[in-house]
């Protein structure tokens, strides 16, 4: 071929490339304003609506698995500590001498919760994964009894009675507690309890049992947000009362107090409702102590300091003369000693108003604190032994157990369960995802908001945006590989731009979390897996279920009316992530907010996430058609009656 | 090539030696390699014993550091005669404080009687000085923040009236090659700047005082590395006459200096951070007469300045540098003393770097935005000084007290305005009859962008807020503008 030649079929190849670029792109606008019905998007990336596999998401692969601690429980003699560890799916038992594994019981379920009896001769574990209670004989250390409870068991306590020996079990899924008879195993009632329960302790005689709750139950978003201490009877198995923490959520551990009718449930006091303009003094949040009596009267104690913070309290223990309990910091890597008598002297001093203003006052805590005990990364359950000498702290992500003398109040060895997993990204991840230090003075970390990488079912009014505007409900991370962008108005491509600098500027007030850090944290939220999502995939639909499914991707209306594309569920919500990645505009744009426009949540798990809508309006599932539906933008659901609204919510909840 | 082979390789050798040295050293100072000072150094200032400033002094440093002073590096064992010169070549030197890691000391130099005072930087391997800074009037108190930025307190003041006169030295902050910016707009002096671990920057200033001619008190301030969100940090109706070189310390404590305002004697007192307004006590219980310097010291330790008296000694030696091994509870010890000189100021090079900031200012912005979640809540309680009705804003013009505008207060007492940013105001509540409730005089500012808050007016210190949704938000802040005319102070309760 000649250069004139080769010039001319060139510059044709040019021309037809060009010609198929500008016809190709013509085509998939048109396409796109096809398939979704809307002429608003222009050009959309395919892969926004092709190529998504739920195989091939980070959260649905293998990941390596670690003997982190859960739940730890003494023996009546002190020789033994049982540990929980619910990733590995085992539970060991150790020397609390030589601090050596004695011997390992393979217990499927994810084994989270534990308890021993009077005796300690059986171990009672609670398997959140398997929503059963098994009882170990400890000589044999077999499993002799299991019993199915409420969903997802995360704690249980053993109490006598005057009717015999009872279990008291926290489900956190199902919102109950079971109280369950012993020698058989059997449950006796399953009452309702606050949103989560995730603690239980038992008064000494038996008389009462606390259960601390980890969510406020979903109100209006502009309420105080509340959650719930539930005092049950475990006799009768009855609730006796329902109390109120106010502005407290995510107690994650409850103790009742030896000689004293307390009962103590660190808390953390959130402020959600006034505008995030500072961190400073606790303006977004701080840690606390609700103390109540047998009766369900509570008041609140501060746990932080003026100038120092201790974020993430979780497990708490008192010694068997109730003058100390030993609070654990998951995020600041402390256990704080309280003395109770101090506290007890200060709250007979003090009026009425000085105790409903404690909680708000950061220097008070010195009156109380006598310590506070470095431990490794995230130490969240805490035991003692019978005598109160040694406290054991289960370091969760050091994979191992810290014992401390309470005599010195310093650290008096470890019992090693794990290597600690840092070859590991997604554990290295939850380690930036836990700590503290990466906001101002410790204040709070990313799981102070994200409880397990979940929601806290709390709207938040971030300043950067004009101080009262664009009040944001808080999102689930469970799930969220694969749904890029993020951010409700979906403005951040990335986790990366997400959870970096602009994070550090709106919430955190210190430095961005460094780059390695960052990319950790990223690996480990992308493997994250919508809750419960192993149990129910591939689980056939019920009648019910199956008439949801059907509304869910209908084209018409019962009526046989055509519904409009764009106003599809399906077409917004596409499988199979349940979301296309775009913002629409649904008809929720509130007074203000500076946009219409809101990102599409995936909806993998979104039984668990209420509230819902982008500031948290709507309290339940069924709240978004029958309170918040404007002019069937949020799909076409005005022909629905209430039977076919309720096939759709229960279709939703098996997402 | 001429000469035996093995002549010739030795040759090679040589050469190919020296080129790698030659390497090593264009490789080393490309890549900025610093020789930092040996753990636990301290960095002494020292003056000539009797040394007398040349009367009258002109500035504060003058008097402070009289000439012949300077500023020494002291190695562990901290022998005298290690002790390496770190302010070469210029006629006074004083108050340095080192970066974390020690490559760096930043100080208060004087190269002659004629020139001012300014911030230099001297190598921790040594060399001569270099200025960092060069501000009209001088600079002073040099600290470093978690950025590597200079802060320092410009101009320096005369010796006399700091307090009462109008020469009002502020807080700037400076990057490295970069130009002052300032940090604090306030209507009393700034000074003392020292970087918190947890990234904030502590400093002296006066407390706002209600009636003219009154001298203030002073107290302990903080702000974050951009000058936002001004706060009281300690020392409140207790505040002295006289605050001087607040440091932080080992095991949660603030130290300074506190003393009456006539040059009388400066005594050591440490607060706790866990309740910095009611934790006020000295540094040592059976303590010395004066001291001139606290600080973090080796080893979680804290070294203080004053005068030794060896045992048996009838008078007293020169200044000397002393360890406590724990604030408030241990005897101290002499950890450094040059008999030639008096080493009135000390500290350890830190290792550990602050806590970072990312501003959250909006630099294009001219405005910022005050929040109050209920004027009526003060220290004596809610409503207790009546139910305020509106707010006004003052501020302060060429010494004039203005007013900038009133807004009202909601029925659960909250207010939000937008105010000019870097102004110096102050906030009067006031009730239905237009008299003054509560009066904050001209004393706080915000920056540009910059959304501040508080929980009330006179409100007690380290509170959190009721967690309770104000009503003021529910509209855009009312915005407050200059041009205002000015008014005569009201009395008021202070």
């Amino acid at each position: 071929m000649n250069r004139r030649g080769f010039a001319t079929t060139a510059l044709i190849s040019l021309l037809a490339l060009a010609g198929l670029a500008v016809g190709g792109r013509y085509w998939s606008v048109a396409h796109v304003a096809r398939w979704t019905g809307r002429q608003d998007l222009g050009f959309v990336n395919c892969t926004y609506c092709h190529g998504q596999r739920l195989e091939k998401l980070p959260w649905t692969q293998p990941r390596p698995r670690h003997p982190s601690p859960a739940a730890l429980a003494v023996s009546s003699d002190g020789k033994r500590i049982y540990i929980a560890l619910d990733d590995l799916d085992e539970v060991v038992e150790a020397d609390t001498t030589t601090r050596q594994i004695l011997r390992r019981l393979p217990l499927a379920g994810r084994p989270f919760g534990l308890a021993l009896d009077a005796h300690s001769e059986r171990l009672f574990v609670a398997c959140r994964d398997a929503d059963e209670v098994v009882a170990v004989d400890r000589r044999e250390w077999r499993v002799v009894e299991r019993i199915g409870v409420g969903s997802a068991p995360v704690a249980l306590a053993f109490c006598r009675t005057k009717a015999g020996d009872r279990l008291i079990v926290a489900n956190s899924i199902s919102d109950d507690a079971s109280v369950l008879a012993l020698s058989p195993l059997r449950e006796l009632s399953r009452p309702q309890t606050g949103r989560e329960p995730y603690s239980v302790g038992v008064a000494g005689d038996g008389s009462v049992a606390f259960v601390a709750n980890r969510l406020a139950v979903p109100q209006h978003y502009l309420a105080l947000p509340e959650s719930e201490l539930t005092l049950i009877d475990p006799v009768r198995g009855r609730v006796l009362q329902r109390t109120p923490m106010l502005s407290a959520h995510l107690s994650e551990g409850v103790a009742t107090v030896p000689g004293r009718q307390w009962a103590l449930a660190p808390v953390i006091k959130v402020r959600n409702l006034v505008p995030i303009t500072q961190v400073a003094n606790g303006w977004v949040m701080s840690c606390g102590l609700v103390i109540s009596d047998q009766q369900g009267n509570v008041l609140q104690m501060p746990l932080d300091e003026a100038n120092d913070y201790f974020a993430d309290p979780s497990g708490i223990v008192v010694d068997p003369s109730g003058t100390r309990a030993y609070v654990a910091s998951g995020g600041s890597d402390v256990v704080s000693v309280l003395d109770l008598e101090r506290m007890a002297e200060w709250l007979y001093r003090a009026d009425e108003a000085a105790k409903a203003a404690a909680v708000d006052d950061l220097t008070l805590s010195a009156e109380y604190v006598l310590a506070r005990i470095p431990t490794g990364r995230n130490p969240r359950h805490v035991a003692l032994s019978p005598d109160g000498r040694t406290l054991y702290v289960s370091e969760r992500l050091d994979d191992s157990v810290l014992l401390v003398d309470t005599g010195t109040l310093r650290a008096a060895g470890r019992i090693i369960l794990g290597p600690g997993g840092l070859d590991d990204p997604i554990r290295r991840g939850e380690r930036v995802f836990t700590k503290a230090a990466h906001t101002f003075q410790r204040q709070f970390s990313c799981r102070s908001c994200h409880p397990d990488g979940h929601v806290d079912g709390l709207s938040y009014d971030f300043d950067g945006d004009g101080i009262g505007d664009n009040m944001l409900d808080n999102r689930s991370l469970l799930g969220l590989a694969g749904t890029a962008p993020f951010k409700w108005i979906g403005k951040n491509p990335t986790l990366e731009v997400q959870c970096g600098p602009r994070f550090a500027r709106v919430l955190m007030r210190t430095s961005p979390i460094p780059p390695a850090d960052l990319k950790d944290l990223s690996t480990f939220l992308q493997a994250q897996p919508p809750p419960r999502w192993e149990r129910r995939r591939g689980k056939p639909l019920t009648p019910a279920q199956e008439r949801g499914r059907k509304i869910f991707f209908a084209s018409v209306t019962s009526e046989g009316k055509v519904i409009p594309r764009e106003r599809r569920c399906h077409t917004c919500h596409r499988p199979p992530l349940f979301t296309n990645r775009l913002p629409s505009n649904i008809g929720t744009r509130g007074p203000r907010d500076s946009t219409s426009m809101f990102d599409t949540p995936h909806l993998l798990g979104i039984a668990h996430s209420a509230p819902y809508l982008h500031d948290g309006r709507a309290k339940t599932l069924e709240e978004l058609w029958t309170l918040y539906q404007t002019n069937d933008l949020h799909g076409v659901s005005s022909y629905m009656n209430k039977h076919q609204l309720n096939d759709l919510v229960e279709y939703l909840k098996t997402l | 090539m001429t000469g035996p082979p093995v002549q010739r390789g030795a040759r090679r050798r040589s050469s190919q030696a020296l080129l790698t040295l030659a390497g090593t050293m264009m490789l080393a100072a490309g890549s900025g390699c610093q020789k930092t000072a040996p753990p636990d150094s301290l960095i002494v200032t020292q003056v000539p014993p009797g040394a007398q400033p040349a009367r009258p002094a002109a500035t504060l440093l003058d008097q402070r550091y009289p000439a012949g002073s300077r500023v020494v590096l002291v190695p562990p064992p901290y022998q005298a005669k290690d002790a390496r010169v770190l302010s070469q070549g210029l006629l006074a030197a004083g108050g340095a404080v080192a970066v974390p890691g020690g490559t760096r000391v930043y100080f208060a130099g004087k190269a002659d009687a004629g020139s001012a005072w300014q911030i230099y930087q001297a190598r921790a391997s040594g060399g001569r000085p270099q200025p960092v800074t060069s501000v009209p009037g001088g600079a002073m108190d040099p600290a470093v923040t978690a950025d590597g930025s200079l802060v320092f307190s410009s101009p320096v003041p005369k010796p006399d009236g700091l307090w009462s006169g109008s020469n009002s030295p502020a807080l700037f902050a400076q990057s490295p090659g970069g130009s002052p910016r300032q940090l604090t707009f306030g209507a009393r002096p700034a000074l003392e700047p020292t970087t918190l671990t947890d990234g904030r920057i502590l400093f002296v200033s006066g407390r706002p005082v209600s009636a003219a001619g009154q001298l203030p008190r002073l107290g302990l301030f903080t702000i974050n590395p951009d000058g936002t969100e001004f706060t009281s940090f300690a020392l409140d109706r207790d505040g002295a006459p006289l605050v001087r070189r607040p440091r932080e310390l080992p095991s949660g404590r603030v130290g300074f200096l506190a003393g009456p305002h006539d040059g009388g004697l400066l005594v050591a007192e440490t607060i706790r951070m866990a309740r910095p307004f009611a934790s006020r006590a000295p540094l040592i219980s059976e303590g010395p007469p004066q001291c001139t310097s606290i600080g973090p010291g080796p080893e979680g330790g804290v070294v203080a300045c004053w005068k030794a008296v060896k045992p048996g000694a009838s008078e007293a030696g020169s200044v000397a540098v002393h360890l406590l091994a724990q604030a408030g509870t241990s005897k101290p010890s002499l950890l450094f003393d040059d008999p030639a000189w008096d080493d009135t100021e000390a500290a350890t090079i830190q290792t550990q770097r602050p806590m970072g900031h990312i501003s959250s200012m909006n630099p294009g912005k001219g405005s910022g935005s005050i929040l109050c979640l209920n004027a009526g809540f003060t220290r004596s309680g809610a409503g207790q000084e009546g139910k305020p009705d509106r707010i006004r804003v003052v501020t302060l013009k060429r010494g004039e007290r203005r007013v900038l505008g009133e807004a009202p207060v909601e029925a659960d007492g909250s207010f939000m305005i937008e105010l000019p940013a870097d102004q110096t105001f102050g906030l009067e509540t006031l009730d239905s009859q237009g008299e003054v409730l509560q009066q904050l005089p001209p004393s706080l500012w915000v920056r540009p962008g910059e959304n501040r808050t508080c929980i009330g007016c006179h409100e007690p210190s380290n509170r959190s807020p009721r967690n309770q949704r104000p009503l003021a938000i529910a509209q855009p802040p009312v915005r407050l503008r200059e041009g205002s005319q000015a008014v005569a102070q009201q009395n008021c309760p202070p």
